[in-house]
């Protein structure tokens, strides 16, 4: 029997709803005194009314939902999924106001790929943008990295039992202390450490390529940001083929593939056991998977010929799968060149990397790592079975952080959550072919969206039509909470219509 | 928090003083249509096997900056629907940006005065040279070696007035703001204030 919500049930909601809202409206500082120091006294306001906006939201929950009570599951899962409709619908003010996007949707569209650090964009004249603007674009790419919850979790929300249930409703499951607020920070100090070092060696390089100081800086900081991120956002319209350097090309490379490392790994490796990363079974599938798939496309492209020798087509083929794999959506081509000099076997190959994405519990998205790794070991498990006598037991284990025995369970959640990714993947690549894509592109497309990888083969722009804008948001939503939260948001609204008094 | 908020909100009030000055009537510099480019950087990246080592006449706005690599320079000159005019400047939204990336040798680069950026409308410039749909020299990336460029059209400066519309809203928002973070800070006062 479902129950309908009650009054406390909506204010506990209501009132975390409302912190989050105002973590989001103070996350403006930054590119407002980023507007200020550069004098771009419009794009301030922008992001005036933006804050504003935020804080009238977020403060008026708080003061309509009063209550003491602590979060539930339910609530934790509506809480992370319902913040982060509120801060896309929010945060695109300031996107809006810029008079860069073609309509509030567009805007949108942007906001939620930047959260979900998906990377498609829809603004347009990117490369006439103001600095403040583009600070915003890559800080909610950074945040949205780390989790929007993560980040009230850190500074707005005292430590609760029920702390990790919005946690846990973010699509992360990892405690790297015991405490989830600790947790919440560790993620912190591990992403502002590699945030310190990466802009450094990304400026220091920019500044040898040609840079001037200032540009060089900023430039660092927001490549830094759409890497660690696996976000993809870059502050021009070329991505990362703007600094033509094999040099900046491997320093980005190193930032978003530990990005997309699950933080788990990262606490590990920090707290100095370096022999997680030769035994963490997310390791070991990445590691797989992407020679699979780099060697596939290496395959592709030389047999077209395309590029003039091997050096430069392994380091294209090497890149750009590569930024697929890790969820991250940097290129160092052309969107069209996928179709008009990649492709099907290469972009087939790319379209895989991007549904398999990064570990769970990092920045990245996709079907995840681990999950290939479990079901891997779980077919082999099965296999082992089949080919042993009936009275030898057969126990598959594997590596993460610990040594864990392989249950029913574990791989049965890992098959629920595949499947949710398969079917977006498939619902994505049929709506794409029926409003006249052909089959590969609307393939890469819609599962670049899901996987919040944010590669484009073209078919993302201003002109495309709006439901297919709709889905892609529903899409990058859905694939970065992991399905469960969102399709609990659905629940509550069923439960508020159809439950039982 | 609290203090985090009062400073935000202090902030916000203190940016309405010079944003006020700044409030003007928006102006656009007369518009001189250029010619198309043939083939456009669209035209380039769409059809790269058959243009791939001919030599292309092709001119754009030099965006953001010149990366001088000894000898050599790289410019990105976009031929997309901003570069005679910004959106800041009124210029209808015309789709995403589209350019080309160009190899030219260092001492061209000083014939440049403003590169496209939110602060300025950049130089039109014509190339001259050598399409590579996968530069063997650069890594195999889309680009024109070029070895001479002529500025077709100077830049400038672009102003983004403050609209005032925009300014009045932001000090609406920013009290009401205000407003509801004091009534969440003091309600229980003023619920024990009533029930007394």
């Amino acid at each position: 029997m479902i129950l309908r919500p009650r009054r406390d049930d909506h204010a506990i909601v209501g009132k975390y709803l409302g912190k989050i809202i105002v973590g989001i409206g103070l996350l403006m500082v930054v590119p407002l005194v980023t507007s200020l120091v550069f004098a771009e006294w419009d794009t301030a306001l922008d992001f005036v009314i933006g804050m504003g906006a935020c804080f009238v939201f977020g403060f008026g929950l708080q003061v309509i939902c009063r209550t003491e009570k602590d979060l539930k599951w339910s609530h934790g899962l509506v809480v992370a999924s319902g913040s982060w409709i509120a801060a896309t619908v929010l945060g695109a003010i300031p996107h809006w106001l810029s008079g860069h996007e073609g309509s509030y949707l567009d805007a949108m569209f942007d906001i939620m790929s930047g959260y979900t650090t998906t990377g498609l964009y829809l603004i347009q004249d990117l490369d006439h943008i103001s600095y403040g603007l583009n600070m915003w674009r890559h800080v909610l790419t950074y945040v949205g990295g780390q989790g929007i919850v993560v980040i009230a979790l850190t500074f707005l929300v005292k430590g609760t039992a029920g702390a990790y249930k919005l946690y846990v409703g973010e699509g992360k499951d990892e405690r790297l202390l015991p405490n989830v607020i600790g947790t919440a920070r560790a993620i912190w100090l591990v992403s502002l450490t590699w945030l310190a070092i990466g802009t450094m060696a990304l400026a220091a390089t920019g500044l040898m390529l040609g840079q001037e100081p200032v540009r060089a800086l900023l430039h660092s900081l927001w490549v830094f940001m759409g890497a660690w991120s696996t976000g993809g956002f870059a502050p021009q319209s070329y991505n990362t083929m703007w600094f033509h350097s094999a040099t900046y090309e491997i320093i980005c490379t190193v930032i978003f593939i530990a990005g997309s490392f699950n933080f788990a790994l990262h606490w590990a490796v920090w707290q100095g056991d370096r022999r997680e990363l030769r035994r963490n079974i997310e390791i070991l599938s990445f590691t797989a998977t992407a020679f699979i798939t780099v060697s596939v496309a290496t395959f592709g492209l030389a047999h077209l010929g395309i590029y003039p020798d091997a050096v430069n087509l392994f380091r294209k083929a090497f890149y750009q799968v590569l930024s697929g794999h890790t969820t991250t959506g940097f290129s160092t081509i052309y969107s069209r060149a996928f179709v008009t000099q990649w492709g099907p076997v290469a972009m087939l190959a790319t379209t895989v990397a991007m549904a398999i994405g990064a570990s769970a519990c990092s920045t990245g998205g996709g079907i995840k790592g681990i999950r290939i790794g479990v079901l891997t070991k779980a077919y082999i498990q099965d296999v082992r079975r089949m080919i042993s006598p009936d009275s030898a037991v057969v126990q598959e284990r594997y590596h993460h952080i610990r040594d864990i025995v392989l249950e029913d369970r574990i791989v049965l959640t890992a098959f629920t959550i595949t499947l949710a990714y398969v079917t977006a993947y498939a619902v994505l690549t049929v709506l794409g072919v029926l409003f006249g894509y052909d089959f590969t592109a609307a393939a890469f497309e819609g599962v670049s969206a899901a996987s919040n990888t944010g590669l484009s083969c073209g078919i993302t722009a201003p002109d495309m039509p709006n439901l297919l804008k709709w889905a892609y948001i529903v899409a990058m939503w859905m694939g970065r909470l992991e399905f469960m939260s969102v399709l609990a948001l659905f629940g509550h609204f069923y439960a508020i219509l159809r439950g039982k008094s | 928090m609290r203090r985090a908020v009062w400073m935000t909100l202090f902030l916000a009030l203190l940016l309405s003083v010079p944003a006020f000055a700044m409030a003007e009537e928006h102006t656009v510099s007369p518009h001189i249509p250029l010619s198309e480019n043939s083939p456009s950087s669209t035209e380039l990246v769409e059809l790269p096997d058959i243009f791939d080592g001919t030599t292309v006449v092709y001119r754009g706005e030099v965006i953001g900056e010149a990366m001088v690599r000894g000898n050599w320079a790289w410019l990105h000159l976009n031929d997309d629907a901003y570069m005679e005019r910004n959106i800041e400047e009124g210029a209808p939204l015309g789709g995403l940006n589209s350019g080309m990336p160009v190899w030219v040798p260092a001492p061209e680069v000083a014939q440049i005065g403003v590169f496209g950026d939110y602060r300025h409308e950049g130089d039109i410039v014509e190339v001259r040279g050598v399409f590579n749909a996968a530069c063997a020299e650069h890594g195999g990336d889309m680009d024109i070696h070029a070895v001479h460029l002529t500025v077709i059209r100077a830049g400038r400066e672009v102003d983004d007035p403050v609209s005032n519309g925009k300014l009045w809203t932001a000090i609406v928002v920013i009290l009401a703001a205000a407003g509801v973070y004091l009534l969440d800070r003091n309600l229980d006062r003023i619920r024990e204030w009533l029930a007394r």
